[in-house]
């Protein structure tokens, strides 16, 4: 699987720098639309929270809708930093190598893009202060520490201070490099930055056992955080739809499917933008495609079974819910497109290596995978509010306002934002992990074949 | 200090690999294992089989004295979904690793598949569960179940039909692997051995063309079996759990039993790798590469069952309506307390704590302790749900949710004579095909060495390992 492909340490250097280096010709006009973008975004934001959520769709009884389906889908795709970075290094997979940067950097990216957004849910702010530490101690009231709801900032934020540290421990290496390569400013701040960086044995034994043990520390604060994010929703019994025992593992898979499928649009378009054909290679692109076919059997398991034990109980309400979720329009629409753009377009075409080495086709894929996702999260947050049931005094169908959707348009420019402005400043691609792929894979003649070899490191 | 004791510290210290041995040395060592029995093993294979035969009568005395009492049959329903467990996790752990390259899984691969053969015993105890469980509908009401519209004996049927496919897919998995093996045995045995060997070989010379159908088979029937035993767990779980049970609605339960299946799986696998390398003599064979990475595996396994079970049990206590209550008293509290807190000591909480040690994971007496330990927590956590699951009386099938707690049911003598017998005459059916086919497989081992080799590494040792398309 791993093709080897003899590449020396020079040109990689090179090649791999080339964003801090020798910046490319579209960066600058592309971040400064961006950049527009994203102020305009905090502009309709700021106008919300001048106004209030009246300029909304919310209103009774649908009062989670874009917002919290926007910050669910953004937790999920964070999932991807750990599950490549992480997971994929405890299990020493060698094609990993040039991917873990931008699925990390992904990671806090979209974490530090949720946490937005329950936050301008809120209509008011500064009121969250409030509700996560004591809100009047004289009068004896207090958040209530048992609730999800209060969990959830915590996991995140744990989650966010550990991938980033995770982040820039994988860093610490290719800041020394561009020391070594910068003057005046840029050297400056990477001088800072570096730590001291010289990779000597001491240094990198540090770094790798570093790097091992926030692997594995990582891991149940990644598995916690998209569980935790789930349980907003499943101990509520009030709400059909919601209290299911499956939603933890359901909701973390389906992160993991949703992440792993933007690390794969990200790749792509870092190998198309700054042309890393011998870095990025198509047999990554068949890693990546055939570890999703096997998450997005995985995540489907998990929703015929959530489908199947939802209907299970023949309760009344929940039957028509579910009736509604699949048979009425818009929402019948709505299922149908996230059925097939998360899994049965998708995972049919990974099925063929000719798809999975194919790099256009591999991203668009992956975008359909999180058109899919997006709508999942969605489907499972509003249906269950909308539903028409008695004793409610006012009701009004929910249809997301404009200013809804310019936040949420927005959400995407400031993570595309971020990472280019990362990648002015840091490779996106890590050139120790490239240079140590290169030192760890061999070929060797086994009978008439020649076959590549991996060296695996005594424990 | 001598040169071998260096090298054997040396070994045991980096579980390097051993040293490279001659392709026709391994046929002949471990095809010879097929004849040397020892003395010891021929006594624990009458002992448990006798253990096994006499589980038959007690199923069978059972059956005709509570034949009419759908009550009485927790234990046995929960020995089924223990067997389950073992014997369709094992060859599913072999499985998933030789899909991802692993070259550390070749010398488990056989014994693994083995564990398939014990199947049978799963689907005799089931015969009886089977014409136990109530049908859909009675006097016009129909309970919960997943057969929504289906006809009133779809339980019965599909759940019988999905473990004996699954029987068979497994069967399918372990020849289809074994025919290299086969022609081995023809080549290189005497006796009925070499017959079998030269009728099941059908012609295996190892052309190129032989080889590739080989792991196209095996791919193909892993992959099918994986999906048939996820769907399996998906039916005894809800046929002969879930829907005993009025308003135990639990999306999770089906997963969480395929999960700690895999778990069970690997246990098996463990103490079966952990007698074979003793009683055979096979650590040439057997390193500790292997069991450690079993021990990775299992370890991981450890923490995912904690967390399904976690993930349903926070949503039942947050819960609190009435269901969720009901179903809480009947399956966690009551005298199924001391199981449930037994079953999270012992599959849970003693294995991670054991486990977590490098040192435990690279020895094999600690690892296969564990094994143990979580075999036992898991038959614990089995009673604990299938018990008080049969406990509902027919009757009160239907209603909404449980009202009343039915009283505990505690094993009879025949309970326990059928449990220790069906656990025997799995472990003989295993003990009985080591003698039919090399308890390792011949081709598998003779790649690994041909694919894994111990290197010098700058100034360490290290091992190269060559990954084939």
């Amino acid at each position: 699987m791993q093709q080897r492909r003899e590449l020396d340490q020079s040109y990689t250097n090179r090649k791999l720098l080339n964003g801090q280096l020798d910046t490319p010709k579209w960066w600058a006009p592309t971040v400064t639309g961006l950049g527009i973008l994203v102020v305009i975004g905090l502009i309709v934001i700021a106008t919300m929270i001048n106004k209030g959520l009246g300029v909304t769709g919310l209103g009774r009884p649908v009062f989670w809708g874009l917002f919290i389906t926007t910050f669910v889908f953004w937790v999920g795709i964070s999932h991807a930093g750990i599950m490549i970075s992480a997971i994929l290094r405890l299990t020493q997979a060698e094609w990993r190598r040039p991917v873990t940067r931008a699925a990390e950097l992904l990671t806090v990216f979209s974490l530090l893009t949720a946490l937005v957004f329950p936050l301008i849910h809120a209509g008011r702010p500064w009121r969250i202060a409030y509700w996560i530490t004591p809100y009047d101690i004289s009068r004896g009231i207090y958040p209530n520490i048992r609730s999800p709801l209060i969990m959830d900032p915590v996991a995140i934020s744990t989650y966010l201070t550990g991938s980033t540290l995770f982040l820039y421990i994988a860093l610490l290496p290719d800041l020394g490099n561009l020391r070594d390569r910068t003057t005046g400013w840029q050297n400056a701040m990477y001088t800072v930055l570096s730590l001291g960086w010289r990779g000597n044995p001491r240094q990198w034994k540090m770094q790798t056992v570093g790097g091992i043990l926030l692997s594995a520390l990582m891991l149940p604060i990644f598995v916690s955080v998209h569980s935790i994010v789930s349980w907003d929703f499943a101990i509520a019994p009030a709400v059909e739809g919601w209290h299911s025992t499956i939603f933890a593992p359901y909701f973390v898979i389906g992160a993991v499917h949703s992440g792993v499928s933007a690390v794969v649009t990200m790749m792509a378009l870092m190998r198309w933008l700054w042309k890393w054909d011998d870095f990025i290679r198509p047999e990554h692109f068949d890693a990546l495609a055939r570890l999703l076919i096997v998450v997005a059997t995985g995540w489907l398991a998990f929703t015929f079974l959530e489908l199947i034990f939802a209907v299970y109980g023949q309760d009344a309400p929940e039957l028509a819910l579910r009736e509604m979720q699949m048979f009425q329009w818009p929402w019948n629409l709505l299922f149908i497109i996230f059925l097939l753009t998360g899994y049965f377009i998708p995972v049919p075409m990974w099925l063929f290596k000719r798809v999975r080495t194919n790099i256009a086709l591999m991203f668009w894929t992956s975008i359909l995978v999180n058109v899919g996702m997006w709508l999942e999260r969605f489907l499972i947050i509003v249906p269950g509010l909308a539903r028409r049931t008695p004793f409610v005094y006012t009701w009004e169908a929910y249809r997301p306002s404009a200013v809804e959707w310019t936040i949420f348009i927005w959400s995407f420019c400031w993570v595309t934002f971020l990472m280019l402005l990362f990648s002015r400043f840091f490779p996106l691609v890590p050139l120790f992990e490239q240079k140590e792929s290169q030192v760890f894979t061999e070929d060797v003649t086994i009978g008439r074949a020649k076959v590549p070899a991996i060296v695996r490191e005594a424990d | 200090m001598t040169s071998e004791a260096t090298a054997h510290s040396h070994e045991t210290e980096h579980h390097a690999p051993p040293a490279q041995v001659d392709a026709d040395i391994i046929a002949h060592e471990l095809i010879a294992t097929t004849t040397n029995a020892s003395k010891r093993f021929k006594t624990i294979a009458w002992v448990l089989g006798i253990f096994g035969i006499i589980g038959i009568i007690a199923l069978v005395l059972k059956f005709l004295d509570q034949g009419s009492d759908s009550t009485k049959w927790g234990y046995v329903a929960a020995l089924v979904s223990f067997l389950l467990s073992i014997t369709g996790g094992a060859p599913m752990v072999a499985m998933a690793p030789v899909m991802a390259k692993a070259n550390w899984v070749r010398p488990v691969t056989r014994i693994a598949s083995i564990f398939s053969f014990a199947g049978v015993v799963t689907i005799g105890m089931l015969i009886p569960l089977v014409a136990m469980l109530p049908p859909l509908v009675t006097e016009g009401a129909r309970r919960r179940t997943i057969w929504m519209e289906a006809p009133d004996y779809s339980p019965h049927i599909w759940s019988t039909l999905g473990l004996v496919l699954l029987f068979i897919t497994g069967i399918m998995l372990f020849y289809s692997a074994a025919i290299p093996d086969f022609a081995a045995m023809r080549n290189h045995s005497t006796g009925w051995r070499q017959r079998l060997g030269k009728r099941l070989a059908r012609g295996w010379v190892g052309t190129d063309s032989q080889w590739r159908t080989l792991r196209m088979r095996i791919g193909m029937f892993g992959t099918f079996y994986f999906l048939i035993l996820v769907f399996v767990n998906f039916l005894i779980t809800s046929d002969f759990g879930q829907s005993m049970v009025p308003g135990w609605r639990d999306a999770i339960y089906p997963m969480y039993h395929t999960v700690s299946s895999f778990q069970a799986g690997v246990a098996g696998i463990v103490i079966a790798l952990w007698a074979a390398r003793r009683q055979m003599n096979l650590q040439k064979y057997v390193h500790m590469d292997a069991f450690w990475s079993l021990g990775r595996l299992l370890f991981a396994l450890t923490l995912l069952w904690v967390y399904f079970f976690y993930s349903s049990f926070i949503v039942f206590w947050y819960g609190r309506s009435a269901n969720d209550i009901a179903t809480l008293n009947l399956l966690v509290k009551g005298p199924m307390i001391y199981a449930f807190i037994a079953g999270m000591v012992l599959i849970w909480f003693v294995p991670w704590w054991i486990l977590i040690w490098n040192k435990v994971r690279r020895g094999v007496n600690g690892m296969t302790i564990g094994a143990v330990i979580i075999l036992i927590g898991l038959l614990l956590d089995r009673i604990r749900t299938f018990v008080p699951a049969w406990s509902v009386p027919p009757e009160r099938i239907h209603e909404k949710w449980l009202t009343v707690i039915p009283e505990t049911v505690y094993p009879s003598l025949l309970d326990v004579l059928i449990m220790i017998g069906g656990i025997s005459l799995a472990a003989v059916i295993v003990m009985l095909m080591t003698r039919v086919v090399p308890v390792l497989s011949v081709w598998q081992v003779q790649e690994f060495n041909l694919l894994a080799k111990p290197i010098r590494y700058v100034r360490g040792h290290a091992t190269l390992v060559a990954k084939p398309d």
